[in-house]
């Protein structure tokens, strides 16, 4: 039974494909279209880009500029207090 | 098999990994694509079921003109062309389905209904109803069967069109022939 229904939906299938009217397009239009999308594309892309990395700068920029001037993150020289204390003489001191 | 059946066999055959033509030469490629394989994909297009068929194969060459560069040779564009145009037309319907759902079936319905009628007006009544079980397939089982059974592709294409395993492929058809026979046995 499957054999036949194969056989039949092959058919079936040629059938209806030979009533479907597929000319091509002429290429030249077609071609045109896709340059044309491909174009507008990259254009989008690259300004998505620049809009993404000026919103960045942005933001780091005015990070930065939040930042106080007298608080030094890695090289700090003061105590847990705020008092300076001096290196130690032989180079040598608590951690 | 039909002349179509042996082209797609001849062109799509065993794919090489190296390019075999120079970038430079994508527009005489794609030109001959084109003229060659358009009305293969349109049928392909509106044997799954897709009711903007024009659309579809324009949007698959478009995307194979994107990356012509990544394609692996000239002659796995062919097996792009047919896997993007099972892709567009499988996301076409979901979106039809997702419309119809929420819209109501007063403007797509009239619409499908229309143009199924000109495209079936010559199928005998047995043929009628295997078509319109061939649409109530899930679009998985519809593509396999179209692919197997109208290009007479082999498994290892048709999962390559598909975009699944062979065993996937080979589940799909067996269950889509089931529900064709045991539709057929019920008509009778």
């Amino acid at each position: 039974m499957t054999g036949s229904t194969e056989e039949r939906l092959r058919d079936t299938l040629d059938l209806l494909a030979t009533q479907i009217e597929a000319v091509p397009p002429a290429y030249a239009p077609a071609r045109a279209t896709w340059r044309r999308r491909e174009r507008r594309r990259r254009l989008i892309l690259a300004v998505l880009i620049a809009v993404v990395f000026t919103v960045v700068d942005i933001v780091g920029l005015w990070a930065l500029n939040q930042a106080q001037d007298g608080t030094h993150v890695i090289f700090d020289d003061r105590n847990r207090t705020g008092q300076y204390v001096p290196a130690p003489p032989s180079g040598i001191g608590p951690p | 098999m039909t002349p179509f059946t042996a082209r797609a066999h001849a062109v799509s055959s065993p794919v090489p990994a190296q390019r075999t033509e120079p970038p430079d030469d994508r527009e005489a490629a794609l030109a001959q694509l084109f003229q060659a394989h358009y009305p293969a994909l349109l049928r392909l297009a509106v044997l799954l079921g897709a009711d903007d068929a024009e659309d579809i194969v324009a949007e698959a060459y478009y995307q194979l003109y994107r990356r012509w560069r990544k394609l692996r040779g000239t002659e796995a564009a062919l097996a792009y062309l047919r896997s993007v145009v099972c892709n567009l037309t499988r996301m076409r319907l979901r979106h039809l389905q997702v419309v119809r759902k929420h819209a109501g079936p007063r403007e797509y319905g009239v619409r499908s209904a229309e143009s199924s009628a000109e495209t079936e007006a010559l199928l005998q009544d047995d043929q009628r109803a295997l078509v319109s079980a061939l649409k109530d397939l899930p679009a998985r089982q519809r593509e396999a069967l179209v692919l197997r059974h109208w290009l007479g592709l082999r498994e290892a294409e048709i999962a390559e069109a598909m975009g699944i395993s062979c065993g996937a492929v080979k589940s799909h058809t067996s269950r889509g022939m089931a529900a064709l026979t045991r539709a057929m046995e019920e008509r009778r």
